[in-house]
């Protein structure tokens, strides 16, 4: 057991049915009537925002402004340009309805406002920032896969350099966070896929990582058995509520548990290859997952086999030797990305996403800088880097 | 206890120093690390509290020694001074340190990891695999013998070579 760990989250969660009935009793709770509502275009064009806001407005509350035109990778010139606009507008707290990059750049907005700042860039770092201001901040996730909603972490791109920044404090999570099914309904099955895997690392390097503790294991371990229960069902038929839940809260247990012991090098590569090519952060992780567990295998065995009643079941688990235990967690992934693969098309490789291999060098070079690595359970330089991306080509 | 811990921690910060400098010299992958180390980047660590400090900036030809750095690039925090007693004794690495949140940090964590990556390197040299073992989960191989490079730190100190810059 690791000699020293910290555990933190006070998210309040609101789960299940009329949920987002509820935001506007929370807010008032909280003392705010002018919520400034963030998410994004195509959220804003297909209705999930608009369920919000008519949710909010039954129970007496209205949006005092709407920002919807968060990109899909996020910038730290995005979250600026909407603190002006949350200052200009009056606001008194923040309602963000969307997925990573909406939650994300949510954060920093908050992290702005909170800390009284102009420029987000300075306040990047770990556990460096003292409370601020209280800036009350509900979070409504519409995918089931970042977990965002409950981790003190927000990840940021950086236009000048098109790095992906990290702002890691506990005054980064939210104060309340909505589960509710009505927002991952209507998710492609694509995207519930890629989403549901996106999650499911995040629970594995939980688990695995040099920072993981007994407590984030719990809500990780946890959270594997609701993925490997539920993805495909949720993925196949997305009108199946049950499937549909579970993976919400499997995503919020995985980011309870990754928020209070990291990630690993999936997320370094990841993110690497989110900044350097633009591959889609829940893309990236499903095709590296399994290329980075082999990497891993021989400082981590151990951790990988404690995992395996979790991925296939006890009964299953129990049939495999100890020894072949670590191989067989990996291999129940790599069967999973493959009948979810065969269900919607997800893609498996890096060539099927056109990662040219040229830009290897430079996605190493950014991974290996990636906070992310610090905690993986085997050290990775540049040049194991590109190993691995050429596994996963 | 404190006291004995601060001295050593005060050692051992400006032994990091001027391993720094001499092993840009020596190792071909810390000579790597300077080469692409932005100009002007700035590491400010503090230990404990009022505890003793290295502030070092790298101006693209010479890791200087400064007495003050007002706003570094990346400021590191150790929390206490028996983690920081721990990580500069090697008894904790770098990662572990952050695994067990040892310290605070100001600044783009990808500044973090090249101080890690140069600090593994630098323990590598001055202390042995015995210990290395312990706190990296793979420790880097030494391209030349510890000794060279100890020999050049001694040498380095007797000739006041690390003094401040500014």
């Amino acid at each position: 057991m690791v000699p020293y760990f910290e555990f933190h989250n006070a998210v309040k969660l609101l789960c299940g049915e009329l949920a987002l009935e509820r935001i506007a009793i929370e807010l008032e709770n909280l003392g705010c009537e002018k919520p400034l509502m963030l998410s994004d275009a195509v959220l804003t064009k297909i209705g999930t925002l608009s369920t919000v806001i008519k949710a909010m407005e039954s129970e007496g509350l209205e949006p005092a402004a709407v920002y919807s035109d968060i990109p899909v990778d996020s910038s730290l010139a995005v979250v600026n340009r909407i603190a002006v606009f949350y200052r200009e507008q009056g606001c008194d707290s923040i309602v963000a309805v969307g997925g990573g990059s909406v939650i994300d750049t949510a954060k920093g907005v908050r992290l702005v406002l909170s800390q009284n700042k102009q420029d987000i860039l300075s306040l990047s770092g770990l556990d460096n920032l003292v409370r601020g201001r209280h800036i009350p901040f509900v979070v409504v996730p519409t995918t089931a896969g970042t977990g965002s909603e409950c981790t003190g972490v927000a990840v940021i791109r950086n236009d000048s350099n098109g790095v992906k920044m990290e702002f890691l404090s506990p005054y980064v999570e939210p104060d309340i966070a909505v589960i509710d099914t009505r927002m991952t309904q209507g998710l492609p099955p694509k995207a519930t896929a890629t989403t549901g895997m996106d999650a499911l690392v995040h629970a594995i390097e939980a688990c695995t990582c040099q920072q993981a503790n007994p407590l984030s294991s719990a809500y990780g371990t946890a959270a594997i058995r609701m993925i490997a229960e539920n993805v495909v069902a949720a993925t196949r038929n997305g009108k199946d509520k049950q499937a549909r839940f579970a993976m919400a809260l499997a995503s919020t247990m995985a980011g309870i548990a990754f928020s209070n012991s990291m990630v690993g090098a999936v997320h370094a590569i990841g993110h690497a290859l989110g900044g350097v090519c633009h591959v889609p952060h829940a893309v990236a992780m499903t095709i590296l997952l399994p290329h980075v567990m082999r990497y891993n295998l021989s400082h981590c065995a151990e951790g990988y086999a404690r995992l395996l009643p979790w991925l296939v079941g006890d009964e299953e688990a129990m049939h495999v030797p100890v020894e072949k235990r670590a191989q067989a967690a990996i291999d129940a992934v790599v069967a999973l990305a493959r009948e979810l693969n065969a269900i919607c098309g997800i893609p498996l490789t890096l060539s099927e996403v056109n990662v040219p291999k040229d830009a290897f060098a430079h996605v190493a070079e950014v991974a290996v800088n990636d906070g992310a690595l610090i905690v993986n359970p085997r050290a990775a330089d540049e040049a194991q880097v590109i190993e691995i991306l050429n596994a996963a080509y | 206890m404190r006291a004995i811990q601060s001295l050593v921690v005060a050692i051992v910060l400006r032994v990091v120093h001027a391993a720094l400098v001499e092993l840009r010299e020596l190792d071909s992958r810390v000579a790597q690390e300077f080469a692409r180390m932005p100009e002007g980047l700035s590491y400010a660590i503090r230990t404990g509290h009022r505890g003793p400090t290295l502030f070092v900036e790298w101006n693209g030809q010479e890791v200087l020694r400064l007495r003050e750095l007002t706003n570094p690039g990346c400021a590191l925090r150790i929390k206490s001074m028996p983690l920081a007693f721990r990580l500069f004794t090697g008894q904790m690495g770098l990662a572990q340190a952050y695994a067990r949140h040892a310290f605070t940090m100001g600044g783009e964590v990808a500044d973090v990891m090249r101080l890690a990556r140069l600090v593994n390197i630098v323990e590598a040299y001055l202390f042995p695999k015995i210990i290395t073992r312990h706190i990296m989960t793979d420790v880097p191989e030494t391209e030349v013998n510890f000794l060279r490079a100890y020999g050049r730190i001694a040498l380095g100190f007797l000739t006041c070579k690390y003094k401040f810059s500014r």
